[in-house]
């Protein structure tokens, strides 16, 4: 199950794809879920695009994808991929992780 | 009547491991958490794929390896190396998960194993799977960031194991000399239902792997530390609990390779029975044991001939010296020498060695040579086991064994065995030195066999380039005669019976010669008897003529007269014949 969470389904070139793996309804997953919309809002709200896996509904998907825990967030795009785990609660990291300066609100 | 419910006991899936079902009681818990705790290199992870390669294997159930620190790759060869063949398995009934993060993912707030878990129980649905181990869980766990977190996963765990019904395996490793200080050491063994601890010491130089099985809720099982190796076949446990089956002895016998000693032995020791030899150095232990293993070869039979510290070259030119002849049964392949050095390994890998060898020749009889060297290496009590479980196994593989046993120092009366197995042993063999008159000779006594009736005598050992035997005994004032003092009785006694013999011929000599005079002068006798009647005869003759002339002339004068007076004349003449005279000519001879 996966679906866009971009106005456009067409993602613009340079635009940033998620993948999220959650489990269901868990309080971890959902925060996660929550965690990274407000983050593409806040820096790529017209760029990017979320696919969002529940791995309670798709669950080969974890062993096929190599995917141990939930939440799993993958940031597919741009180049190179690159693997958060945790529910995104830790912005720091995130911003690091991903290579963007820190928000001026945190 | 009021029947006391019996508490159920857990249901097991068999390992298939030699010895891990022993001191289980038969397996793992069915359904339920087994955790195997152990430092590094302690052979957790064979230990649990040989488990799943077994029940794959042997009852074709299917299960899940999940790999959190070894790369399954290198999971699968290293199983391949023990002879599994992964390639056929991983078809149907085994599957591999390489559970490894990506070493570049971060860590970005609170996480669960929620997705591993969906995952794993899809794929179990999936294959049928009843078994899945999970490898290195530490590994996992150290990922989480706090105790709460680890112990909050483990429940999830526990709890999905106990939901899906899969029989749960995990290790986890340990620090050697770290103190299980970490929570997760305390809290895991709570949370499984079996719990195996293994480890890996140095004794004398010599790494022996132990293992001990901490806790098995609901289960009678052997609490001891049992010691185990790492195999060509992968993991052997070297459990010696239970009873063991014992085989219906033999009613034949086998030869010792020396006559006399089946003698002493009414015929031999039974076959499929242990002799324990024991002796000071030099008694000549090796060479009742290769002699007993020539006659098995002479007799067709296969052996085997497992020496510590001495090559194999060095024994067959050894026995050859007092006429043992091995080379050509080893050149025709039904004997084999395995020449073992004591340190390269403990003494339950040596006994897996000699299971192996057993297995690969299945030899008749087989000779161990010093057996007593197990105990130089990883601890007597490890080589006690070890000793009473490969003489367990040759009773039940009814292979008849010669086992030797080193006696420290010369004192003759020292009977006790170094690895306390004489009473374990069917039978057993002394060999000692005898000091007497300033020489030092060889002696061997019977001290036990069992199910015969045995000669109770010491015997002098005797080896010469001709072979070995024992000797006649000659007891003196209530001591068995040996060496010099032996010979000496010996030579006395041929002495004696030459001397008897001697008395002997003469004697019958002189009769000899007597009965030759009297026969001869039973002849002569005769002679003359024969010559008398001879001469008598003549004389009749003679006397005969000399009547019928006279009546010859008479008749023309007598013709005449009157018939009657002329047949009273003739009939007075003929008694004048008269009795032969004796005569005593050879008379001066009488002895």
């Amino acid at each position: 199950m996966s679906r866009s969470a971009t106005a456009s389904s067409q993602p613009l070139p340079g635009a940033y794809v998620f993948r999220i793996y959650i489990a269901g309804g868990q309080p971890n997953s959902v925060r996660a879920l929550a965690n990274l919309y407000t983050l593409c809002r806040q820096h790529f709200p017209e760029s990017h695009r979320i696919e969002v896996i529940d791995i309670l509904k798709e669950p080969m998907r974890a062993l096929a994808e190599a995917i141990l825990v939930t939440p799993t967030v993958v940031k597919v795009s741009p180049a190179p991929e690159q693997q958060m785990i945790g529910n995104l609660n830790d912005e720091n990291e995130v911003l690091r992780a991903l290579g963007l300066p820190r928000t001026k609100t945190s | 009547m009021i029947v006391k419910k019996r508490a159920r006991i857990v249901e097991k899936i068999s390992t298939g491991i030699e010895g891990f079902d022993d001191i289980t009681g038969g397996g793992l818990p069915r359904g339920r958490t087994t955790l195997i705790m152990g430092g590094p290199g302690c052979g957790k992870t064979v230990l649990v794929l040989q488990a799943l390669v077994n029940a794959a294997t042997r009852h074709g159930v299917p299960g899940i390896f999940v790999s959190f620190e070894e790369n399954a790759e290198l999971v699968e060869e290293n199983a391949e190396s023990f002879g599994w063949d992964m390639v056929e398995l991983q078809k149907k009934l085994l599957y591999f998960l390489n559970a490894q993060l990506t070493p570049d993912a971060v860590k970005v707030g609170e996480f669960d194993l929620t997705a591993l878990l969906a995952g794993l129980e899809a794929k179990a649905t999936e294959m049928g799977a009843k078994l899945v181990v999970f490898d290195a869980l530490d590994v996992l766990l150290s990922l989480l960031d706090d105790w709460a977190a680890e112990r909050r996963e483990l429940y999830r765990i526990q709890a999905w194991l106990k939901r899906t019904g899969l029989t749960g395996i995990l290790t986890t490793k340990t620090e050697e000399d770290k103190s299980p200080t970490a929570p997760r050491y305390g809290f895991m063994p709570f949370m499984a239902d079996a719990v195996v601890v293994l480890r890996q010491r140095v004794i004398d130089r010599v790494a022996v792997r132990e293992m001990r099985l901490v806790k098995y809720r609901g289960s009678p099982h052997v609490l001891n530390e049992v010691p185990f190796v790492i195999g060509e076949d992968g993991v052997e446990v070297g459990a010696s609990n239970g009873i063991h089956p014992e085989p219906q002895p033999f009613k034949m016998r086998v030869s010792t390779g020396i006559d006399r000693l089946d003698g002493m032995l009414e015929g031999g020791i039974y076959r499929g029975t242990n002799v324990l030899i024991t002796g000071s150095a030099g008694t000549g232990k090796s060479m009742l044991s290769g002699l007993f293993l020539e006659a098995a070869c002479r007799r067709g039979e296969r052996a085997l001939f497992v020496s510590f510290d001495e090559n194999s070259r060095d024994i067959v030119r050894d026995l050859s010296s007092v006429g043992v002849r091995l080379a050509p049964h080893l050149k025709s392949g039904l004997l084999h020498i395995e020449a073992v050095r004591t340190e390269a390994a403990s003494s339950e890998e040596h006994l897996i060695r000699i299971k192996r060898l057993i297995r690969e020749h299945k030899p008749a009889c087989i000779a161990v040579d010093p057996f007593s060297a197990l105990v130089k290496v990883g601890g007597e009590l490890a080589a006690r086991n070890v000793a009473e479980r490969l003489i367990y196994l040759c009773r039940n593989e009814r292979i008849t064994a010669f086992l030797t046993s080193l006696i420290e120092g010369t004192d003759v009366t020292l009977e006790t065995t170094p690895l306390h197995i004489s009473t374990l042993a069917d039978s057993w063999l002394q060999l000692s030195y005898s000091l007497h008159g300033g020489e030092r000779n060889r002696a061997l006594t019977i001290i036990k066999s069992r199910g015969s009736k045995h000669s109770n005598q010491m015997r002098e050992l005797i080896f010469s380039d001709s072979g070995i035997t024992l000797t006649d005994p000659y007891t003196a004032g209530g001591e068995v005669l040996m060496g010099t003092l032996r010979i000496e009785k010996e030579n006395a006694v041929r002495t004696l019976a030459e001397r008897k013999r001697h008395e002997v011929d003469h004697k019958r000599r002189e009769v000899e010669l007597i009965l030759a005079a009297r026969d001869l002068r039973l002849a002569g006798t005769q002679r003359d008897l024969l010559d008398c009647s001879e001469e008598l005869d003549t004389l009749a003759r003679a006397e005969m003529t000399i009547t019928s002339e006279g009546t010859q002339r008479q008749d023309a004068v007598v013709r005449k007269r009157d018939n009657e007076l002329v047949k009273e004349q003739a009939n007075g003449a003929k008694p004048a014949g008269g009795k032969p005279r004796k005569r005593s000519k050879a008379a001066g001879k009488q002895p």
